[in-house]
C-alpha cells in the first residue's frame, strides 16, 4: 500500500497557521486507548472530512478539538488556542453542528435565529441566513415542525450566526433521506465556496466525504490510516492493482502488484500461453476503505464499539 | 507523499482556498472577551430570553394549565374546610391556603424548576448555551426571570381567586404586604438554588418527576401548610422544621393572618427571625451546591453523551409508543 499509514498530514505550504493542529493526540479511557497518536493539520478555508466507521474514535476527536473532553496526552491547538483553555471570546469564532441536538423545539425558527444573534457582538443578519439554508419559507414554524433536513439546515444557520472562521458538522446528514441529504450536501458546498468558513466533518460515508472534502483523513481504530485529496487518495487506493488467475496445476491465484502489465507479461511467458481467468482489478477508495475497516475489525470484534462499524452506522436511524 | 500538499482536484476546493485570503473574521474581534461590553450583551440577551421563555409559557396550554389546575385543586381543598384552627377564631380556610401559596413557590422552586433542568439538559439546550458566548449566563438569568414571573402569577391568581371563592385572607397592613413580599422572596431563594442543583444531577425527565414529587408532598403534609403543626407529633414538627417549607408557610401565614392566629403555632409566635433565618442558610446551601454541580453539568454536556441519552431514551420509549 502506499497509502501512508500513521504519518503525520503534512504542514502547509503557506504562511497562515493551520485552522486545527493536532500532533500526537492520544486519548485512553482506563486502560482502554481510544486514539493512538493522532495527527491533524486543517487550513483555513478548507473543507476537512474526518471519516471513519462508528467506534473509530471521531466523536472522541471532534470532542478534543471542540474543548468537551480532556485529552491524556499530545498538542491541540485549534484557532491557535489549546481547546481545554479556550475562553468565550474562542467560542465565539467557533460553530458547532451536532447530530443529537433537538433543543429549543418550543421556539419559532426565525425567533431563535434572532436571538441567538443577540450573544454575537457582530452577527450575520437573520434573514439572509434563513435564506441562506433555505428556510425562508418556514420562519414562523415551530422548531420541533421542522423536518430533520430542515432542522440541520437551521442548526447550520445557527452555527454561523456569530460569524465563526471554524464550523464543526458531527455526522450531518445521518437519518437524512436521500434528497434531504443532496440538499444539505449543496449547503455545504456553498458555505465553504462563498463563505470562505473553514469546515471540519465527520462522516462514516466515503461517499460524502468524497463528496464535500478538499481533504480527507480516513480514522480507524484511534489511527490516521490515510490522509489526502479525494483525488490522490482514490489513486493511490488504485495503485495496487489486483491480479487474478488459474495455475496450471488449477489452484486459483492472485496477487497485489503496483504494475499489473508486468505481472501478467511475466505470468504468460511462465505459463507459455494465454493465462486462465485472467483478471486485472484496479480497487476503488471504497475497496480500500472497507478493507481497512475490516482489517481493523477482526482484533476489535470482541469488543464490540467497532462490530457494528458501517453498516450499523448506515442503518442507525434517528427520528428525522 | 509530497503530492498531498497540493490541492489538485475538486475545483470547489480551489474557490474554497481562494477565499481563505480574505483571511475570514481575522482580526477585528476583540480576544479579550470579558469586556463590560460583551458583558452588557449576555445581561440583555439572558433579558430577551427571558421574556420568550415566559412567553412560550403563557402561550403552551398544557404547561399552563398544570400550573392552573395546582390552583384550582388548592383553592377546592381550602373551600371544603370548614372549621376554625383549634384555640382561635381563624377559618381552617385562611390557614390552609397560606400553606398553599407557599407550597406553590415552593414547587415551582423545587419541582417544576429540576423539571425545566433536566428537560433542558437532554434536548441540547444547555450544551447549545455552553457553545455561545456568554450563553450560560444568558440562561441562568433568563430563568431566573422565568422563575420569578411563575411565581408572582402563581401568588396573585391563588390570592385573588381565594379571596373572590373562598373568602380567603389578604394582608391587612402595609407591614403584611412587606413581609409577604420579603418572606415570597426570602423563600424562592431558598428554593430555588436548590432546585437549580437537584435539576443538575437528576438524570431524565421522567425519572426526576417521580424522585422530587413523593418528598415534596411530603413535605406539604408535614410542614403544617394544610393544618396546624401543633396537631402533628413533635417527631415530625422536629423533620418538617428542618426543610424551608415550614418556614415559608409560617411566613405567610404571619403575613395574611390575623395576630391571634399565634395561638395554633409551636412557639405562640411568628418567629419571623427564625423564618429569615432558616431561608437564608438554605438559599447559602442552595448556591453552594448550585454553582458547582450546574458547572459539572454544563460541562460534561457534549454531543455524544446527547446522543447516548437519545438513544436510550428511545429504547425507553419505544415499547411504550
Amino acid at each position: 500500500m502506499t497509502i501512508t499509514e500513521g504519518a503525520p498530514v503534512p504542514p502547509t505550504a503557506d504562511a497562515a497557521p493551520p485552522v486545527i493542529q493536532v500532533s500526537g493526540l492520544r486519548m485512553s479511557y482506563g486502560s482502554t486507548d481510544v486514539l493512538h497518536g493522532v495527527d491533524l493539520d486543517v487550513r483555513r478555508g478548507e473543507v476537512f472530512a474526518l471519516l471513519g466507521p462508528n467506534g473509530a474514535g471521531k466523536s472522541t476527536t471532534v470532542e478534543i478539538l471542540e474543548g468537551f473532553r480532556q485529552r491524556s496526552a499530545g498538542t491541540v491547538r485549534v484557532l491557535g488556542t489549546d481547546p481545554a483553555r479556550g475562553g468565550d471570546a474562542w467560542r465565539g469564532r467557533i460553530g458547532l453542528v451536532l447530530q443529537s441536538w433537538r433543543d429549543h423545539r418550543r421556539w419559532r425558527v426565525a425567533e431563535l435565529l434572532t436571538h441567538f444573534a443577540t450573544y454575537h457582538e457582530a452577527p450575520r443578519d437573520p434573514a439572509e441566513l434563513l435564506a441562506l439554508v433555505g428556510l425562508t419559507g418556514q420562519s414562523g414554524k415551530q422548531v420541533e415542525q421542522l423536518s430533520g433536513g430542515q432542522r440541520r439546515r437551521l442548526d447550520v444557520a445557527l452555527a454561523l450566526v456569530g460569524r465563526p472562521e471554524l464550523v464543526f458538522l458531527d455526522e450531518p446528514t445521518t437519518g437524512f433521506d436521500p434528497e434531504a441529504r443532496r440538499d444539505f450536501h449543496d449547503l455545504i458546498e456553498r458555505l465553504a465556496r462563498d463563505e470562505g468558513v473553514t469546515v471540519l466533518l465527520t462522516t462514516h460515508d466515503l461517499v460524502e466525504a468524497e463528496r464535500l472534502a478538499d481533504r480527507i483523513a480516513m480514522l480507524v481504530n484511534g489511527r490516521i490510516r490515510a490522509h489526502g485529496t479525494p483525488a490522490e487518495l482514490a489513486r493511490s487506493a488504485a495503485a495496487q492493482a489486483e491480479v487474478r488467475w488459474t495455475a496450471p496445476d488449477g489452484t486459483a491465484r492472485r496477487e497485489r502488484t503496483a504494475d499489473p502489465s508486468r505481472l501478467v507479461w511475466e505470468l504468460h511467458r511462465e505459463i507459455g500461453g494465454p493465462v486462465a481467468d485472467l483478471e486485472v482489478r484496479r480497487p476503488t477508495l471504497e475497496d480500500t476503505y472497507l478493507r481497512m475497516v475490516h482489517q481493523e475489525e477482526a482484533p476489535q470484534a470482541a469488543a464490540g464499539p467497532v462490530a457494528d462499524a458501517l453498516d450499523g452506522g448506515g442503518r442507525q436511524n434517528h427520528a428525522a | 507523499m509530497t503530492a498531498v500538499t497540493t490541492v489538485t482536484e475538486a475545483t470547489d476546493a480551489d474557490g474554497a482556498n481562494g477565499m481563505a485570503g480574505k483571511g475570514v473574521g481575522e482580526g477585528g474581534r476583540s480576544p479579550g472577551g470579558g469586556s463590560s461590553g460583551s458583558r452588557r450583551r449576555y445581561w440583555r440577551a439572558g433579558f430577551l430570553r427571558g421574556r420568550i421563555e415566559v412567553r412560550h409559557l403563557f402561550r403552551n396550554r398544557k404547561e399552563l394549565g398544570s400550573h392552573l389546575i395546582n390552583i384550582v385543586v388548592a383553592l377546592v381543598v381550602v373551600s371544603n374546610l370548614h372549621d376554625d384552627v383549634p384555640g382561635t377564631h381563624v377559618p381552617m380556610t385562611h390557614l390552609a391556603l397560606c400553606g398553599f401559596a407557599a407550597y406553590l413557590l415552593f414547587q415551582i422552586g423545587l419541582v417544576n424548576l429540576p423539571q425545566i433542568l433536566v428537560t433542558e439538559r437532554e434536548e441540547g439546550t444547555l450544551l447549545r448555551l455552553r457553545t455561545t458566548p456568554g450563553g450560560i449566563p444568558a440562561y441562568l438569568i433568563a430563568k431566573s426571570v422565568l422563575v420569578v414571573t411563575m411565581a408572582l402569577a402563581t401568588l396573585v391568581v391563588l390570592l385573588s381567586a381565594g379571596a373572590l371563592v373562598a373568602n380567603g385572607p389578604l394582608p391587612h397592613s402595609i407591614d403584611g404586604w412587606l413581609t409577604l413580599l420579603w418572606v415570597s422572596a426570602l423563600g424562592l431563594l431558598a428554593v430555588v438554588p436548590l432546585g437549580a442543583a437537584i435539576g443538575a444531577v437528576l438524570p431524565n425527565p421522567r425519572e426526576a418527576l417521580a424522585l422530587i414529587m413523593l418528598p415534596a408532598m411530603g413535605l406539604l403534609v408535614t410542614s403544617g401548610a394544610m393544618f396546624p403543626l401543633t396537631s402533628l407529633p413533635t417527631i415530625v414538627q422536629k423533620i418538617a422544621s428542618v426543610f424551608p417549607l415550614k418556614w415559608m408557610a409560617q411566613g405567610v401565614r404571619s403575613a395574611l393572618l390575623p395576630d391571634a392566629a399565634r395561638a395554633a403555632e409551636p412557639a405562640g409566635s411568628w418567629e419571623l427571625p427564625t423564618v429569615a433565618l432558616v431561608l437564608a442558610a438554605w438559599a447559602v446551601v442552595g448556591f453552594l451546591l448550585a454553582i458547582p454541580l450546574l458547572r459539572r453539568a454544563a460541562r460534561r454536556e457534549s454531543g455524544s453523551r446527547l446522543g447516548e441519552r437519545h438513544r436510550k431514551a428511545n429504547l425507553g420509549a419505544a415499547p411504550a409508543a
